[in-house]
Parts: C-alpha cells; structure tokens; sequence
C-alpha cells in the first residue's frame, strides 16, 4: 500500500512537473473550469428568486442547496482530477498499443491505468466546492449533528468510489470496442443525474428514473447522500441510506474490478 | 486458451535449463471484414462478416541463458505476436510457453520485474518530461534502492553518451536520442530478458552502429538473454548468432548464422574488376550466371568448383582485383520468405538447429 502511495506521489509530481511546464494551458484550463462553475452557481441563484425550495417540503432551500451543490463539486472534482484524465487516455491507448507498456510493468493494472495521470486544475472546483460548503454550514436552518460530520467524509469516499467504478467499467469497454470516443460525453450524461436532489424525480417518469438510478446504476447515491447527512437532519430513513451507500460502494468496487479484469484478458493490443 | 497449469517458480533459472521454453505456441485473431461503400457499410452494422487470421500457427522455441537471438520475418510474419505472447501481453490460442519458469500471461509482479520490453515504434518515456523523470518513475515501479538506481544509470547513460539528454523533454529529442534512452529505461532494473521489437527502425547508420555496440556489451557483460525482431540483416550480423526466421506466423529456419549460408545456398558471389569493360560473349562462355557492370563482373558460382575454375578465370581476363564472398544474407533471407510463403499452405520446412 505505502508502495502505491509511494508511486501515486511520483505520478502526480511528475504530472504537476508537466502542468507547470505548459503554464497558460493550466491556467486556462482552471479559469475555464471556475467560469463553468460560476455559471452553474449564478443559475442557481437565479432558480431562487423564483422560488424558496426545490421541491416543496423537500428540505432543499437556498443555503442546503448550495451544500449539495458544493459537495457534488468537491466528489466530481476529485475523480476529475484523479482518475477521468487516464481513463481518457485509456481509449487512446488501446487503439494505439500504448498499453502494452503498461501491462508489462510489475504494478497492478487497473491502478496503473485509472491514476497515472493527475489533471491538477480540476481541483480549482474542489477548492470552490470547500469554500461553498463552507459558506453554507453555518446558514444551514439546522447545524449538522457531530455524527453527521464524521459521516461526511466517508460519504464523499463512497460517493467517489461509485464514480471510480463507472469510469473504469466505461475505459473497460474500450478494450473490448477497442474505440470508445464517446466516454466523456456517456460520463457526463450518467453524472447529470446525480447533480441534482433525488425529490425532483417523481411521477411516471420520474419514479422508474429514480428507482434505475439508485438500485441498478446508483448514480443517485453519489451526491444527494453525502449533501442529505451534512445539510439536512439525520433521520432513520437518512441512516439507511447511508449504510446502502456504503455497500453500493464496496459493490461497484468489487463489479468494476471484474469487469475491468476481464477486459483485459481479452486486449489483443494493436499491430506495431 | 492456455495450459496455466504448467510448473512455476520465480527462482533464479538454474544453468542448463531454458530461459524461454515455448511449445505449440497458436494465436489467432478474429478480425472483421470492412466492406466498401456506403450501402455495404450500413448492411456491415447488421450483418458483420469475420475471418481467422492465425498470427502465430503452432511455434516451438527453446532458448538457452545468455543467448542473443534474432527473428526475422517479413511484416505480418508473427515476430512482434510472438514477443507480445512472451511478454504476456496477450494470451495465446493454444500451446503454453515458460519465460525465466514462469507464465507470461499470468501477469505476476515477480516475472515482470524480471524482463524488459522496448518497442521500436512504440514511446514509453513520458512525452512532455525529461527521461530523467521517467526513470525515476521506473525505480519507483521496479522498487529499484537508490545506490543501485544511481549506479545502473550512471552506466547505462554513459555508455550511450547521453548524459547531455537527461533533462530535455522527450518530444524535443530526435529518434536515435528517444531510443538510446528507451533503452536506458528498460535496462535501469536490470533484466534477465530483453525483448527487442525492431529497435532500429527508422534510425540513421550511426544511431544503428551506436545500439549495436551498446547491446553486445551489455548482453555480455549481463549474460542476458535477448530474443529481438528486426528487418535489418545489419542488426542480426552485429549481434547474434542464432537466427529464427518466420514466416506466415511459423518457424522456416532456427540455426547459426553459418549455418543459414551453407544450408540454403550453393554458390558464392565471385567481383572481378577487369582493366576495361569485358567482351560479353567470352563472360558468357565461363557458364555461369553473370551481370556485367562496367568494368565489373559479378559471376555466381557454385561453392564446390570455386578452387578449380578462379584460377582460370584470373589467368585470362586481365583482373585488377577480385573478391569471393557469400551470397548476402539480405538475398538469402528473401528468397526463404518467398519460398516460405509459397510452402506456408503445405507445410512450412522447419529447420532444427
């Protein structure tokens, strides 16, 4: 473990060297990030000045909103940072045959792959997230209760490691397709949903919606979870969610390593 | 599908046995037919038509520690599928192979740590980094202690006279440079096997005579065994003295470079430089194959008369110099591929060292 750390460490300077040597790219990319940020954010603001809730009798006004909102910032930013940018470059590699060099080195495969790169500026919305959550704790119409804070980390561990498990199944498919193009627009499309409180989807559409996006892919769990235990009271109902949170982690964890393993039993690399 | 059920043990190979003991070794792939047009396109998403195509049909291979072997093939003929299968890149078909006593395609760390491979065509080294990054990324990976790293490297670095390169970005080095320095990284944790894919490709004559000294010292001075794949018969004179010719993804000849000359070829190639363009009419009566190049005349003639007719030939044609040589390797091999992929369909000759 200390071995992977060590390595992890070596990855990421070696990254942070790299960002450092093309400079106005980085800070591009973080002024980029942090304008797509401020205007979600005006977006929201603008949501209430029509109206003091979403959802009524949901618990989601203005201040505990904008907690959910910086704890999906802070979960996205992490694996944004962490493992999107060598999950990208996994298509790449297996059209190429980049990953021959890859499996031949004495490290397990999937850590090798989903953390070589680190993309430094995705943490500007982290740090954006930190301060929004900040702002709101103490407006929220009720502190958060001691356990809740404890909780709060590991659910954001947990909501990080169902987005882990999506993005390595999803790089895992583009060793059987051997082309998959289209990863960052199905991630994005998949992690729309867990933007928003799991209330807002109800009726006949949007119970199905909710039910397919909690138990099968439980892209809902993500975010509303970790935002429910630090902005709103923690009920019975609350605490259930949670340990299903845990174990829809610890489930996606184990799932994505089968699937990613059995990936690569069939890479075939491509021809030199 | 592949035998896992072969013994393994990581434990230094002892003297005698194989470092590389390959057996029946198959890989087929699947591949699908892209057929043309646009209304065939749209049909192909429905209705996909797919053929086998047998990279690797069945080889058998054993070699000893220390040995630097060379393949040779044409493109297509198996050789980087064969390194790739050793490397444990990718699982076989059928057959089962041991390197250093251990399943390649089980993916252990302890067999990975005891090999390199360095793909001519393929960059390993961080793009936008110096290799000085790279490797210590490599020491990390390789759990390589610092005085051994800083030795080793050392070395290897001036052996290759690269010093100068350490800290420049990958992208701004030239190809010779990119691979000098590829293959300081694959050596930096100090291998037992070298896999080499075409090292050589597309570098200029010195960059070439520059790797060839390097890996001849380095393989001997390490007794490292090293299977490398090349198109150039330069790469194979240089350094190896067994040669493993493919084609059509079997073995046509496995044997000494020597061997290879006096095996598949009857006659050498006899240069005269005469004073003045010669009569064609009286080359032609020595009878034998010729080609006239001004002055010059190269005639081909058989190995077992050479001692009886060059004196004749010397006496009466006014020779300012001469020379006797094989039939070039380059000349020897071409012609095994193209018998070789005529006699692939019923049964590729096989030549046992």
């Amino acid at each position: 473990m200390t071995r992977y750390l060590s390595i992890f460490l070596t990855f990421a300077r070696a990254c942070l060297v790299r960002d450092m040597t093309f400079r106005a790219n980085f800070v591009l990319e973080c002024v980029t990030s942090l304008g797509w940020m401020a205007m979600n954010l005006a977006f929201y603001l603008l949501v209430f000045t029509f109206t003091p809730e979403i959802g009524l009798g949901t618990g989601w006004t203005k201040e505990p909103f904008f907690a959910f909102v910086a704890t999906g910032m802070i979960i996205n930013s992490i694996v944004q940072a962490l493992f999107m940018p060598s999950a990208e470059e996994l298509t790449e590699m297996v059209r190429t045959g980049g990953l021959d060099g890859i499996l031949v080195q004495p490290l397990d495969a999937q850590f090798l792959l989903s953390m070589h790169r680190v993309d430094f500026s995705a943490f500007a919305n982290g740090l954006v997230g930190v301060g929004l959550l900040c702002w709101a704790i103490p407006r929220l119409p009720q502190p958060p209760h001691p356990i809740a804070i404890l909780l709060y980390p590991l659910l954001i561990a947990c909501g990080v490691a169902i987005l882990y498990s999506l993005v390595i199944m999803l790089a895992a498919a583009t060793i059987h397709l051997g082309r998959n193009q289209s990863l960052y627009d199905f991630w994005f499309y998949l992690t729309n949903f867990s933007r928003y409180p799991a209330e807002i989807y109800s009726g006949p559409w949007g119970g199905p919606l909710r039910a397919l996006c909690t138990f099968v892919i439980p892209i809902l769990l993500v975010v509303n979870v970790p935002a429910r235990v630090i902005a709103q009271p923690l009920t019975e109902q609350g605490g259930m969610m949670v340990a299903g949170t845990v174990f829809a982690a610890g489930a996606a964890l184990l799932i994505s390593r089968w699937v990613f393993q059995t990936a690569l039993s069939k890479y075939r690399s491509a021809s030199s | 599908m592949h035998n896992s059920s072969q013994p393994r043990t990581d434990a230094p190979t002892a003297a005698g046995e194989p470092v590389i003991e390959v057996r029946g070794l198959a890989k087929e792939y699947r591949v699908f037919d892209k057929p043309e047009g646009l209304m065939a396109s749209v049909t192909g998403l429905f209705n996909r038509k797919s053929r086998v195509v047998e990279a690797l049909r069945g080889v058998d291979l054993r070699v000893e520690k220390g040995e630097f072997v060379a393949m040779l093939g044409p493109n297509g003929a198996g050789k980087t599928t064969f390194l790739k299968l050793l490397s444990g890149i990718i699982t076989p078909t059928r057959g089962s192979a041991t390197v250093l006593g251990s399943v390649p395609w089980e993916r252990t760390d302890d067999f990975r740590r005891r090999f390199a491979l360095v793909m001519g065509q393929r960059n390993q080294l961080w793009w936008d980094l110096p290799a000085a990054e790279s490797f210590r990324l490599h020491k990390e990976i390789y759990r390589i202690d610092t005085p051994r790293f800083e030795r080793t490297r050392d070395e290897l670095v001036d052996l290759l006279d690269v010093r100068k390169l350490l800290l420049r970005p990958v992208r701004d080095l030239s190809l010779g440079e990119r691979m000098k320095l590829e293959l300081v990284a694959a050596l930096l944790h100090e291998p037992e096997v070298l896999f080499l894919d075409e090292p050589t490709i597309g570098l200029d004559v010195v960059a070439q005579h520059s790797l060839h000294r390097f890996l001849a010292h380095v393989q001997a001075e390490r007794q490292m065994t090293v299977i490398l794949t090349t198109h150039y018969m330069k790469d194979v004179a240089a350094l190896c003295k067994r040669l493993v010719v493919v084609t059509e993804g079997s073995i046509l000849y496995d044997g000494s470079l020597e061997q290879i000359v006096d095996r598949f070829t009857s006659h050498k190639i006899v240069t005269l430089d005469l004073d003045a363009p010669p009569d064609r009419a009286a080359i032609d009566r020595l009878g034998f194959p010729c080609e006239i190049r001004g002055p010059q005349v190269i005639l081909r003639i058989d190995r077992t008369r050479i001692a009886d007719v060059l004196p004749g030939i010397l006496r009466g044609q006014g020779v300012r110099d001469v020379s006797v040589e094989d039939v070039p390797l380059e000349e020897i091999v071409a012609e095994m591929f193209r018998s070789g992929s005529t006699a692939g369909t019923d049964g590729a000759t096989g030549a046992p060292r």
